[in-house]
């Protein structure tokens, strides 16, 4: 912690990934700054050097290809929400980029890097992108490493820190058959949901195929609700599978979080809800009163 | 690496039209140097979270919350705020008169922010629904005028600065 700390703009991966190494401790990686600004505006984080990597021109860009499209991590909210290669391949991470609370002047500057390194239960990215089981690229003095969200996620208690800079985000792109819905349960337009939840259905005529869903705001981490739900394939979906989702996807989450957003069992119920939820809207089911916009 | 550091930042802003060069400490906000280096009083501190609004500002164009934005950051930027709207003779812009006129504002304090995210969404959307104002106004809290005059002031700045679209 320090009272005067340093100040560092590296030019490229290569200078921003050596300078970290070099640093023992006390540095933090900046770059729309949303995320890290509150606490060090009231005093919880006193870093001794920052590390803004918002001038590094290889962590800007979305490219499309067909099996696979690639984010970098200073792509802002807004931008998510609004480029065509994502919202044609990637509807529900869009979506989910729209329900991100704080208003659009979070949106114009907070970065979906930023957003997925801070590892915050109730952020709106990490559901999304690991209902798509999306993978992340990142680099450290070890070299550049691939490995999937839910393994990063595993690995990680408090965020990415410096140890690895976040390089990329990469999602296979949606089919247009897949259906998909994202639900936030909030309080108020710009709040944290009390219960996130994204999923990815695929139908074979009226049928379940595959369904997978991932809940967040209910734990300490984004649980992600696939395996179990096994037992809904190959049938039709109807008010009773819904119900039967729902308390499913609800037994799923093991310690809910108590905080401002409701206490812990009422998270675990609504975990559920929000997952049903979201199934409805992905099957077009969602009735308006029920819908979040 | 060592050489990479720097105790300060050198930023180069044109803020409401005016050029400055600037060297800012880190960790010191936008909000900070608007207020405290170039005394714009007009762009109001609020809850330092990013939660309320208040403090917002347009960087490049877009709005944004300069009290979570780090001033080093902003190598070059332009910056508007609420006191670069009135033209130099100062007469208010028509989103400002329309506010005035439509009460769109009581004790004031949040009104910069809603002013310059209302300002934004108009330019974008000429004809914005009561939706379309409720998510450009999302992260801007008002307390006290209420948000029914806020909006009925939104329809009538796009009234007024897009008359020939009505």
């Amino acid at each position: 912690m320090s009272l005067h700390p340093m100040y560092a703009r590296p030019r490229d991966l290569e200078q921003a990934s050596e300078l970290l190494a070099s640093l023992s401790s006390g540095a933090v990686i900046i770059a729309g700054g949303q995320e890290i600004m509150p606490y060090i505006n009231y005093g919880v984080m006193m870093p001794d050097v920052y590390v803004d990597i918002g001038g590094i021109d290889a962590l800007r860009g979305v490219s499309a290809e067909t099996d696979e499209v690639s984010i970098g991590p200073l792509t802002v909210h807004r931008d998510i929400q609004n480029i065509e290669e994502i919202v044609e391949t990637l509807p529900l991470l869009a979506y989910a980029a729209k329900q991100i609370g704080g208003g659009m002047q979070v949106h114009n500057r907070g970065t979906i890097g930023g957003n997925i390194v801070a590892m915050h239960p109730l952020y709106d990215i990490a559901p999304a992108l690991l209902a798509l089981e999306a993978d992340v690229e990142l680099l450290s003095e070890k070299g550049s490493q691939r490995m999937s969200l839910a393994e990063l996620q595993d690995l990680s208690n408090h965020g990415l820190g410096t140890s690895s800079i976040l390089t990329k985000i990469l999602v296979k792109p949606m089919s247009p058959t897949t259906l998909w819905g994202y639900y936030k349960l909030k309080n108020s337009a710009g709040a944290y949901g009390s219960a996130n939840a994204a999923v990815v259905i695929q139908l074979d005529g009226e049928n379940i195929k595959s369904i997978r869903v991932a809940i967040g705001a209910a734990t300490e981490k984004v649980v992600v609700v696939s395996a179990n739900l096994d037992s809904y394939l190959g049938g039709p979906y109807s008010s009773e599978v819904g119900l039967a989702i729902q308390k499913t996807c609800s037994d799923a989450i093991g310690e809910p979080l108590s905080d401002q957003q409701g206490d812990g069992v009422w998270r675990k119920a609504m975990a559920g809800v929000a997952a049903r939820r979201a199934t409805e809207m992905a099957l077009g089911k969602l009735n308006n009163s029920s819908s979040n916009g | 690496m060592e050489d990479l550091l720097d105790i300060s930042a050198l930023i180069q802003l044109r803020v409401d039209g005016q050029f400055h060069e600037l060297d800012v400490l880190p960790s010191r906000t936008l909000l900070d140097v608007l207020r405290d280096d170039l005394g714009k009083k007009g762009t109001h501190l609020g809850c330092k979270t990013g939660h309320c609004g208040a403090c917002t500002v347009m960087i490049d164009g877009k709005v944004a919350k300069s009290c979570i934005t780090m001033a080093a950051t902003l190598s070059r930027a332009e910056i508007t705020t609420i006191e670069g709207l009135a033209d130099d003779d100062g007469s208010m812009h028509p989103i400002q008169q329309a506010f005035w006129d439509e009460a769109g504002l009581q004790c004031g304090y949040c009104a910069p922010g809603i002013v310059l995210s209302s300002l934004e969404l108009i330019q974008n959307n000429h004809n914005p629904s009561t939706k379309d104002m409720e998510v450009a106004l999302a992260g801007n809290l008002c307390r006290c005028t209420g948000y029914q005059s806020i909006k009925r002031s939104v329809t009538e700045a796009c009234v007024r600065m897009y008359p020939e679209e009505k």
